[in-house]
């Protein structure tokens, strides 16, 4: 790559700040992690939000000498549990990590060369805006595509690409949780939290929850699961920490849960085991439920699923004595398989007749808290439809969204329109896609590309223009509610200044607006936008409270049954809790959900299939230095019969092929999966060389999957993939 | 006489075809800058937000051009212009407790 500038007195405080916080962790964590307060003249200890992932827990950064020596988690908030787990402690090398992207680049060789011009932020602005100008004059602003992953300032990167006149803004839900948003959001009108505190009996299907972390969701079921106070039903093809820790485990033929839950439904309602007087009050279509599954015995569902039809019935009677106090978990990143809609919508419908709706113990429509708002006059509607036709082929989905795999395929097609500049604020295409060769093409038919981001992911290193963000340990954010049972607004302040020649994301949507004649629509700062959010905050003195606090939980109390009266109106079409929806019917959906059989793989191939660990969410989390000591390579997981029969052993190299490619990676034989599937964490492989822990270092999962989404909700389907295993 | 020309105005508004709809975008907009200075939790308008009716329930309302319990014309004591009103209603219409859509005001 090409010459990048460093103040040596920058350089000499960086790398000593990093080598001092390795040295520590090599020295001995424990004393490194201890609890207890600072007691030193220069420490400061500064409340704020993590970033590291979805979750957004309150932690309190402790500053010595201008430096992060530690986060602590803030006990205030009650979403968090007074937990920081091992992402949001790493968050400190996020700030120190020597690979960041320190100042504003632009390529100078060919795309993916890692050559790059070191330049000032007025030049990156010039440039970003003169490449978006030339193609908003050729093609008019429907022409770009700005591309987001969730964060408290991604508001304002999406709001240039709508200033600009773009119809094509695409977030990250059809890549994650479109389907269970839009199953349960038919259902009730409203996507519910699951009250693991106090739930009795809990069924998950593949939600590894004890190392995919949701607060508080993670610590609520450790809670209950260890105390004994509530029973786990678990539902997975490989034996992950949740299964080990759960009651019963079931290795279920990957794709039929479904087929689990409709036997469920068919024992509880022909042993008239739900709750009638909830059914009655509170729901619409249960006598075409009971009809509808008659037909899925539990010996059907044995043939379909594996699990003895025995332990079905047994379950579903566990299941409806738990009654309200009983739980079928939604789970999070539901982009399984192209049923998968249905496949929560049925869970969805499972939770009902046992009335578990509003109840402790059970599912609850989230509560949320005030907060005002900064108000601006908006830009016009775009005048071009967006590319991805999102109303024509998802009509349930959530237009403002997108769906990311039917847009790339529009995209790549030229058709309605050609799409030639793509922007994109802190995601990674290049790993969160499926089919790496497709998202290559698509970078290769752009025009221009600009990428915001903290470091050079795969998809900045194939960019024109990168433009570095602050770590939010460097930044001020706006407020966020975080609704749930127990919500919370939570504030993320500035711990420390940045130490690169970085921007907060604001800023730099302002360089670029300001090029672009948008300026009117970004005429404020982040202080001014966090004042009027601090306004209506109904507490005194908000603003001080939050900036000494970086949290306000209300009572932190728990409120059950607000929704259960006899006149309250559901937000669906019905107004009642929809068992049958009219309105998928309307849109030529199945009403109820219906079983097909997915595909199974042939005998000389696998199901490929992903997950998580605790220590990574996301694929920019495997080069953080902390975190990469507890993984530095992923593997496959085989099964030892299948690896028996191909003469692959623990540790060899194997090659793992798809329709779309092939990736090298070491193979862990292990008992703890199914024979039909192979296993692969998510976040290696990466091509980026300054990437530099994980670069060509074990595989991308992105090379090797398939293409396919689930027909309703547009999410991507990522167990859909095939793939041959063989020594490399 | 402002507001009775107001009222006919956002009345002339509505007599135009569906197609003719107001911005989604900037109906939220204004309901927010508007209508939320007296429709929040804990003054006398009370809370309102699009799941506040069904979309007949808000088409009704619009259509009766009423306010404030039928006391006054719909837009009285504001300086909403009838394309704004036509905003106004498109959004709340668009994301109404049994649209495809609903929302609150705040997402």
């Amino acid at each position: 790559m090409g010459t990048i500038r460093m103040d040596r007195r920058l350089f000499l405080k960086t790398a000593g700040a990093t080598a001092g916080a390795v040295a520590a962790t090599q020295v001995g964590c424990f004393k490194y992690f201890k609890k207890g307060r600072s007691t030193a003249a220069d420490t400061k200890e500064i409340p704020t939000t993590c970033e590291l992932c979805p979750n957004k827990c309150s932690a309190i950064a402790v500053v010595e000498g201008g430096f992060i020596r530690k986060l602590n988690p803030n006990p205030e908030n009650p979403k968090s549990r007074d937990m920081l787990c091992a992402r949001g402690n790493a968050a400190v090398m996020q700030v120190y990590d020597p690979d960041r992207i320190k100042q504003p680049m632009i390529r100078v060789g060919a795309r993916g060369e890692g050559k790059w011009k070191p330049v000032s932020w007025d030049e990156a602005f010039d440039y970003t805006a003169k490449k978006l100008a030339e193609i908003k004059e050729k093609y008019g602003p429907e022409g770009t595509l700005w591309a987001s992953t969730e964060g408290f300032q991604e508001k304002f990167f999406m709001n240039l690409g709508q200033a600009f006149g773009s119809p094509n803004i695409v977030r990250h839900p059809t890549l994650c949780l479109a389907s269970v948003n839009l199953a349960y959001g038919t259902t009730f009108g409203t996507v519910p939290s699951f009250d693991m505190l106090n739930s009795k009996y809990v069924i998950m299907s593949g939600a590894n929850r004890f190392e995919s972390i949701i607060t508080p969701d993670t610590m609520d079921l450790i809670g209950s699961v260890m105390e004994r106070k509530a029973k786990l039903v678990y539902l997975d093809p490989r034996f992950t920490v949740t299964a080990a820790k759960a009651d019963e485990w079931y290795p279920i033929k990957p794709g039929s849960d479904l087929a689990f839950i409709l036997a469920m439904l068919n024992v509880i309602i022909a042993e008239k085991r739900y709750h009638k007087d909830f059914v009655d009050t509170y729901t619409l279509g249960f006598d075409q439920l009971a009809e509808h599954v008659k037909q899925y015995t539990p010996e059907w569902a044995e043939k379909e699923t594996e699990i003895p039809a025995k332990d079905i019935i047994r379950i579903a009677r566990e299941f409806a004595d738990a009654g309200t106090r009983a739980l079928y978990y939604s789970g999070r990143r539901s982009s399984w398989y192209q049923n998968d809609f249905q496949m929560r919508r049925a869970q969805a419908i499972l939770n009902t007749i046992v009335g578990n709706w509003d109840q402790m113990g059970g599912m609850v429509p989230n509560a949320s808290l005030p907060k005002g708002e900064f108000l601006f006059m908006p830009w016009d509607d775009p005048k071009a439809s967006r590319v991805d036709e999102v109303k024509t082929n998802f009509p349930l989905a959530a237009a403002s969204d997108g769906a990311y795999l039917k847009l790339r395929e529009n995209v790549l097609s030229g058709k309605p329109y050609p799409v030639k500049g793509w922007m994109v604020y802190k995601q990674d295409p290049m790993n969160a896609l499926p089919d790496q060769s497709k998202t290559m093409k698509m970078i290769e038919q752009m025009d221009f590309i600009g990428v915001i981001d903290l470091q050079m992911s795969d998809m900045a290193w194939y960019a024109d223009v990168v433009l570095p963000e602050s770590a939010y340990l460097e930044r001020t954010d706006p407020v966020e509610v975080m609704p749930g049972i127990w919500p919370a607004v939570v504030y993320r302040q500035q711990v420390v200044k940045p130490i690169h020649d970085t921007k907060p994301n604001l800023e730099i949507v302002q360089g670029i607006a300001k090029r672009l004649g948008l300026s009117d629509y970004f005429d404020y700062t982040i202080d001014q936008w966090v004042e009027a959010e601090f306004k209506d905050l109904p507490i005194p003195m908000a603003a001080e409270h939050m900036k000494k606090h970086g949290v306000w939980a209300a009572t932190g109390e728990a409120h059950y049954g607000k929704t259960l009266t006899p006149d309250h109106r559901f937000v669906t079409k019905s107004g009642k809790i929809e068992i049958y929806s009219e309105r998928l019917q309307e849109n030529g959906y199945d009403p109820l959900p219906v079983y097909t059989q997915i595909a199974q793989p042939p005998a000389d191939r696998f199901r490929l299939i992903l997950g998580r660990v605790g220590y990574f969410t996301h694929a920019n989390q495997s080069n953080n230095v902390w975190l990469h000591e507890f993984m530095p390579e992923n593997d496959l997981w085989i099964n030892p019969v299948p690896a028996a029969r191909l003469g692959i052993k623990h540790g060899d190299f194997v090659n793992v092929s798809s329709s779309v490619g092939t990736a090298r990676i070491k193979a862990r034989v292990t008992e703890e999966i199914r024979p039909d599937c192979v296993f692969m964490l998510h976040g290696f492989g990466k091509k980026s060389k300054m990437q530099s822990l994980v670069y060509n270092v074990g595989a991308s999962d992105a090379v090797i999957l398939e293409t396919a989404w689930d027909k309703v909700s547009g999410n991507a389907a990522f167990h859909e993939t095939f793939v041959k295993v063989s020594n490399a | 006489m402002r507001n009775t020309l107001l009222s006919l105005l956002a009345l002339a508004a509505l007599a135009a075809p569906l197609s003719a709809q107001g911005s989604e975008l900037k109906g939220k907009f204004f309901f927010k800058k508007t209508c939320k200075t007296c429709h929040v939790a804990g003054k006398p308008g009370k809370e309102v937000t699009p799941l506040t009716k069904t979309q007949a329930q808000w088409k009704a309302y619009f259509a009766a051009d009423k306010h404030n319990k039928g006391k006054e014309k719909l837009g009285t004591g504001t300086d909403l212009k009838p394309e704004q009103m036509k905003d106004v209603m498109t959004f709340l219409i668009q994301h109404a407790s049994d649209s495809p859509q609903p929302m609150t005001c705040g997402g």
